[in-house]
């Protein structure tokens, strides 16, 4: 029994001895394996944002969306940064690809950073922070901001220099930038626009480069409350011409409230902005027909939203309800003059934090009726074609993904 | 004079807004300093700002440090504040 003793323990010494070091190497090997999938100083993430969904207006209904926009983040270094967004969406039956943003940041110091290339410009804070299908809380855009009846600029390319601070309780964030700037259309191509700014200036048309900044403060330490104002200026008339001087003076004041409020167990959303552009007074000769008129656009817009995160019940917790009201204003005495108003209510189910479905209602309206043939839409071509925003009421049901 | 009317009444609103807003924000005792705040404080107040305060399990760490640049960048978020919800976040992960 001694003897069968010791020899089993023999066998096991042995069999441990054998395995020891295998199991080493294996651990060694797995290590490597899990050391080679570690980022090191360059790192590269794909986020982005998605939507589909069916609309139903007056004069027809469709399905729409269909479009992603995929965001390409590559971190060089702690400092370094390239961000850029396509656009990939439907349009006419083709697929359309467009650029959002792509550009450079690199963090000069703890309150600077510079950024190169396409951006978002701060103007206000629509186009920057709110714009993505996900983060809006409507299914459209606010009247003015959207293409085909934009005041204000969203994207550009050029340079930016901006960041952030803490002030007493409060902090501040800043951005100015130089950019190519906006276009002037002086008929000569669509007659139809003439005197209108144009802002997708990818190449500039002179040699005056537009100068703009946001500055925002936050003057509670809860950071709830964000008022900003923003400013661009330039010259806008393409090189050569008698317009090459004319000016155009862009203004926009924001307003964001986000705050739990106990008693309703809810978080309340309050944002506003507003968007005034101004251009030079000019003569425009197109043809035979000669326009001068007072060159001064408006947009605005306040929106709130109430979502009873707090409560008891997790249907309700995941709800909001957001509201909104816009007008627009375009030149009034300009060809291209329109004035609009719009109502949407939406009801908003979150899937999870960045997955919502949003059922709207938004009515649009226009009280100068000359106008309307010429705006309206097509119905269900969507609340962003080409255009403007079709007037009459709609329905809108969105599905938005960010990722 | 309609449009002088609506532009009365947005400033109106936005005067009595920050009022309001004043006077909530007052009422909630809140005066610490920013960088007197918790990560997880940091992440609740910044992030719903624009959109709804993400899940840290939505991504790594690794993921969340790029992200977080990106939000310094885009938010323009102060580093003291990023470098907290970036510790925040991996803490919860």
């Amino acid at each position: 029994m001694k003897r069968f003793n010791k020899l089993s323990m023999m066998v096991a010494v042995l069999i441990v001895g054998f395995l020891l070091p295998l199991y080493g190497q294996d651990a060694a090997t797995l290590q490597q394996e899990v050391d080679a999938l570690k980022p090191r100083l360059s790192r590269f993430l794909l986020r982005g944002y998605a939507h589909s969904g069916f609309e139903k207006f007056e004069e027809g209904s469709s399905f729409v969306g269909g479009s992603f926009n995929p965001i390409f983040l590559w971190q060089q270094s702690d400092r370094l940064l390239f961000e850029a967004e396509l656009e990939v969406e439907l349009e006419n039956g083709t697929t359309r690809l467009g650029l959002e943003y792509a550009n450079m940041s690199f963090i000069l110091s703890k309150r600077a950073i510079v950024r190169v290339g396409q951006f978002l410009i701060p103007f206000g804070i629509f186009a920057e922070r709110l714009h993505p299908r996900w983060i809006n809380r409507l299914p459209s855009n606010p009247l003015g901001f959207s293409h085909g009846e934009q005041v204000g600029p969203s994207s550009a390319l050029g340079v930016e220099l901006r960041g952030g601070a803490p002030v007493g309780s409060g902090k501040i964030n800043y951005s100015v930038y130089v950019i190519n700037g906006p276009t002037l259309n002086d008929g000569s191509v669509e007659a139809e626009e003439v005197g209108q700014l144009h802002y997708d200036n990818y190449e500039d048309n002179n040699d005056n480069k537009a100068i703009g900044g946001r500055l925002g403060i936050l003057p509670f330490s809860s950071s709830a409350l964000e008022l900003g104002v923003s400013a661009q200026m330039a010259n806008v008339g393409d090189r050569g011409s008698v317009y090459e001087n004319t000016g155009a003076q862009l203004f926009a004041v924001d307003v964001s409230f986000v705050k739990n409020i106990t008693p309703l167990k809810s978080i309340v959303d309050i944002k506003a902005q507003y968007n005034l552009t101004r251009v030079n007074r000019e003569t425009y000769t197109v043809g035979t027909e000669t326009f001068r008129f007072k060159n001064e656009s408006n947009a605005y817009f306040v929106q709130g939203v109430i979502k009873p995160a707090f409560v008891s019940n997790t249907f309700l917790q995941k709800l909001e309800l957001a509201g909104r009201y816009s007008a627009l204003q375009l030149a009034p005495d300009a060809p291209w003059g329109a004035e609009k108003t719009q109502w949407a209510v939406s009801v908003n189910y979150w899937l999870d934090w960045r997955t919502v479905i949003k059922f709207s209602y938004q009515y649009t309206d226009s009280p100068v009726s000359e106008h309307l043939e010429a705006e309206g839409g097509s119905g269900g071509g969507g609340a962003e074609e080409e255009g403007g925003t079709p007037l009459g009421g709609a329905f809108l049901v969105h599905w938005s993904f960010g990722f | 004079m309609k449009r002088k009317t609506k532009s009365i009444l947005f400033g109106l609103f936005v005067g009595l807004f920050a009022i309001g807003s004043l006077v909530l924000v007052s009422c909630s005792g809140s005066s610490q300093l920013v960088t007197e705040k918790t990560g997880a404080q940091l992440w609740g107040e910044n992030c719903v700002r624009c959109h709804n305060a993400p899940s840290p399990p939505s991504f790594n760490d690794y993921q969340w440090e790029t992200i977080a640049l990106h939000m310094r960048v885009r938010a323009s978020l102060t580093e003291e504040e990023v470098a907290k919800i970036v510790e925040f976040l991996k803490m919860a992960n």
